[in-house]
């Protein structure tokens, strides 16, 4: 078989597993979709910010429940609702479940759970970066070998 | 008085230029502090043949458009943002440019779409918004512009009660 299509083929099974496991959702698809020649590396750039932030925003929640005298839940809230809001616009699903219960403690005060929906996101987030990085690896892999990503929906 | 009723012989389609097709250009300016959303909400914008101008400060979007009163047609805002909420910007933008503001949230609580509703905003949209959502926002630019010279044709109709209903353009235009 051809090494573009074989290429072509597992970055199909893959995208369609991500779909599958709940890591990425449509809003991924109207990212993907976005792309054009005025900006081939849409997707890559866009994951890129993502996953800056990403960090950003989880060191923020770490800093403000270490707090010993006392937390600021509204403090957390505020970097929790931000992620929240950032996750649903690249489609990363998990994570952005996880903010959603992340929340309710917040709004509990309860800093246990909340310590557990940090640890929970944390570990989404890690896997959800490996997987697009396989991904992104994937589509250089095909441009590569002169072929075209193939639209997934 | 006889340019209001110059005016008033006038029909709004005649003045306000409806499109026909697709209006491109429009120029929008874009507010939200999430770096993410931002950009996505930028190439949408690019890709529905938009002018767009995105801020990630509320306070940098007020001061741009203080700056260049007449360089915007439409302002698209987050609503939770850090240096000043999103409602605020759109009662500021309201009360000093009255320019059409469409705001925008992840939350979609009935109290805070009323909030908006309340504070002036033409349009509120549940994010993650999609491109089809943004494709239509010229509307709101015509509509408000529809309305200002309704509100001056009204103003102006005052004169109109006095006058004969049927009468001929030209007599108008020579009774100045």
């Amino acid at each position: 078989m051809d090494v573009v299509n074989q290429l072509q083929r597992q970055f199909i099974d893959y995208s369609a597993s991500l779909h599958r496991e709940g890591f990425l959702d449509d809003q991924f698809t109207q990212l993907q979709k976005l792309q054009d020649d005025n900006s081939p590396d849409f997707v890559v750039e866009v994951a890129s910010l993502f996953f800056e932030d990403c960090e950003k925003l989880i060191n923020n929640m770490a800093r403000a429940l270490e707090q010993q005298q006392g937390v600021d839940f509204k403090q957390v809230d505020a970097s929790v609702h931000q992620l929240k809001g950032s996750s649903s616009s690249i489609g990363a699903m998990r994570v952005k479940d996880v903010c959603i219960a992340f929340r309710s403690f917040c709004e509990a005060q309860n800093r246990e759970g909340c310590l557990r929906c940090l640890q929970q996101v944390t570990h989404e987030y890690s896997l959800l970066k490996n997987k697009l990085q396989t991904l992104f690896r994937l589509q250089q892999q095909i441009l590569a070998a002169g072929g075209s990503i193939p639209v997934v929906e | 008085m006889s340019t209001a009723s110059l005016i008033t012989t006038w029909k709004v389609r005649d003045v306000v230029p409806v499109p026909d097709q697709f209006p491109t250009s429009l120029r929008v300016l874009v507010v939200d502090d999430d770096p993410t959303c931002l950009i996505f909400l930028e190439k949408m914008l690019r890709n529905c043949s938009y002018d767009v101008t995105k801020c990630n400060r509320a306070e940098t979007a007020l001061l741009k458009l203080r700056e260049n009163r007449n360089g915007f047609d439409i302002v698209i805002s987050d609503v939770h943002m850090p240096d000043m909420d999103g409602f605020k910007l759109l009662e500021h933008i309201g009360l000093e440019m009255d320019l059409p503001v469409i705001m925008m949230s992840a939350d979609d609580g009935k109290d805070v779409v009323m909030k908006g509703v309340t504070h002036g905003a033409c349009d509120y949209l549940i994010k993650p918004v999609r491109i089809e959502a943004l494709k239509n926002i010229w509307q709101h630019v015509v509509r408000k512009r529809k309305n200002e010279w309704k509100d001056l044709e009204q103003s102006g109709s005052v004169e109109e009660g006095d006058r004969q209903p049927k009468q001929s353009e030209d007599a108008d235009y020579s009774s100045s």
